[in-house]
């Protein structure tokens, strides 16, 4: 898959206050950071730490209160509207009315691609998930694991620079989590995508990224920036190696106030 | 087929519910009429074997009166329900509007359609379009209510979805409000359908020339000799009903075949 422009993101002190009648929380407070193209980078923190605001930032879900986001150097709403996100949530978000193929299709639909080309394009990306035996299912006979990849495949599908995913394993067991986390690096390694991904495991963070962003709770901060120097591709045998043990170490010392 | 599978099949307690009823009825049929000797016995529970006979005897005449009723009913119930579900739209994508127009829509439900219809039979002074104004009139209420709530119910993380996309506002709705409203929108239709045919027999009573509710009214005022003939409008009368409700569930699934509660049989197999 090609890819035209470079896609970086960049964050300069963003911050981000919700307000009610009564109270304000700042979720997020002066981040600053730059994620290069082509790098898998997670955000990484307990509940309240303000990965997923900041990431529903970058996806221009939201807009910040303060501070500044670009995306290859234009604002994230441009990059929105040029169709450069492909966006997975916690829960899959699968429409049921659509067979596992139609929901993978549905973007492909709306930037008005021709049928025998949006055919090609879905098999394609079937195959690329190892879902193409359950094209024809409907989302509620999947199990969770094989919904979540159909809900990769569907943010694949326009060929997004960047791929934005909010704890997309959460919901899962462990197994299966893990058997997803290699899936998706042998999925991101095809397509090449800049990736932000969310989670509140340490261990998935280390495994996936080339570098993890460590936020901090109560305000939402940036605490630390830890380079994950394991090489690729990275085996579910490195789990169990000193380095990675050493590697988690320095991420739970590095977090603050928790 | 043998003894044990008509036992276990799930038709059988249907079957055998409904001789059973069939003989209890003609049984308190007789009771009434002969041991009791309660006057207008046959008016209270009618022997079902005469009931029958006059279905044989007057069936043409049934169904043509019950055809114009429900032709009626049914135009009645498109127009009700296309208005509905449009409203429900402009409802849906303007506060405005629903602020605007809701507390009218629930004003109108509570005019009694008991006064409504001969008001509305006076003004036009046409049955026709008295009858499918009545029948229009009860389907819109459910209709715009539950497509409403339908086209609210989605899940605010597919929006976000389809903004990811960068799709526009009526792509939105017709590849995500619509398609989630479809449930929401039939089970408006489920209560509607029934209820517009008795909208329509209720006009006819107000003095329409032909229809099924003339046709009860008319046996109704005849007196005793013309009973069989009464009991045999209510049953199709509600056997409209019944019809109408069957054909609104058999079109939801065909359109809608994806809803949970379609699921189990599919899972069986």
């Amino acid at each position: 898959m090609s890819l035209v422009n470079t896609p970086e993101i960049k964050l300069e002190r963003v911050s981000m206050l919700y307000q009610t009648d009564s109270t304000e929380v700042l979720a997020v407070q002066d981040v600053t950071l730059d994620i290069k193209q082509g790098e898998f980078v997670s955000l990484l923190g307990p509940s309240g730490c303000g990965k997923t605001t900041l990431l529903r930032i970058m996806a221009d879900l939201i807009q910040p209160t303060n501070g500044e986001i670009k995306v290859a150097g234009e604002s994230a709403r441009a990059a929105r509207l040029a169709q450069k996100y492909g966006i997975v949530f916690q829960s899959p978000v699968l429409y049921d009315w659509r067979k596992v193929k139609q929901n993978i299709n549905l973007p492909l639909e709306m930037i008005g691609m021709k049928k025998s080309e949006r055919e090609d394009r879905v098999n394609a990306l079937l195959e690329l998930v190892g879902l193409e035996d359950f094209k024809e299912k409907y989302p509620w006979q999947l199990s969770g694991g094989m919904q979540q990849r159909v809900a990769i495949a569907r943010a694949l599908a326009m060929e997004p620079e960047i791929l934005l995913m909010d704890e997309p394993f959460s919901a899962l067991d462990e197994f299966t989590r893990e058997h997803l986390n290699e899936e998706l690096l042998s999925i991101w390694s095809k397509v090449g995508s800049t990736v932000v991904f969310v989670t509140h495991s340490i261990s998935e963070s280390i495994f996936l990224s080339d570098r993890v962003f460590v936020l901090s709770p109560h305000p939402g901060r940036l605490s630390s920036v830890v380079d994950i120097t394991l090489p690729r591709p990275r085996t579910q045998e490195m789990r169990n190696s000193p380095e990675f043990f050493q590697l988690i170490a320095d991420i739970r010392d590095s977090f603050e106030g928790v | 087929m043998n003894v044990q599978n008509v036992l276990s099949s799930r038709y059988f307690p249907v079957v055998v519910w409904v001789f059973g009823l069939l003989v209890v009825w003609e049984f308190s049929s007789w009771f009434l009429l002969h041991v009791v000797e309660a006057s207008m016995a046959q008016s209270k529970i009618p022997y079902i074997h005469e009931l029958v006979y006059t279905f044989t005897q007057y069936g043409y005449t049934l169904f043509v009166e019950g055809k114009a009723t429900f032709s009626n009913a049914a135009i009645g119930f498109l127009l009700g329900a296309t208005l509905g579900g449009l409203l429900a739209v402009l409802m849906s994508i303007s506060k405005w509007i629903e602020q605007l127009t809701f507390p009218y829509a629930i004003a109108s439900q509570m005019i009694p359609i008991l006064g409504l219809a001969p008001i509305v039979y006076g003004i036009f002074r046409d049955e026709q379009i008295a009858r499918i104004l009545i029948a229009g009139y009860i389907t819109f209420f459910p209709v715009a209510l539950n497509m409403l709530r339908g086209l609210r119910s989605v899940d605010p993380t597919a929006v976000e979805l389809m903004y990811s996309f960068a799709a526009k506002p009526w792509m939105i709705y017709w590849k995500l409000r619509f398609p989630a409203a479809l449930p929401g929108l039939f089970s408006g239709l489920k209560i509607a359908a029934p209820l517009a045919v008795t909208g329509a027999i209720l006009v006819e009573l107000m003095g329409a020339q032909n229809g099924i509710g003339v046709l009860m009214l008319r046996n109704l005022y005849y007196g005793p000799s013309h009973n069989y003939m009464f009991w045999s409008t209510v049953i199709v009368g509600a056997f409209l009903g019944v019809v109408s409700y069957l054909l609104i569930s058999l079109i939801e699934r065909i359109v809608a075949p994806w809803q949970p509660d379609f699921r189990s049989s599919g899972g069986d197999d």
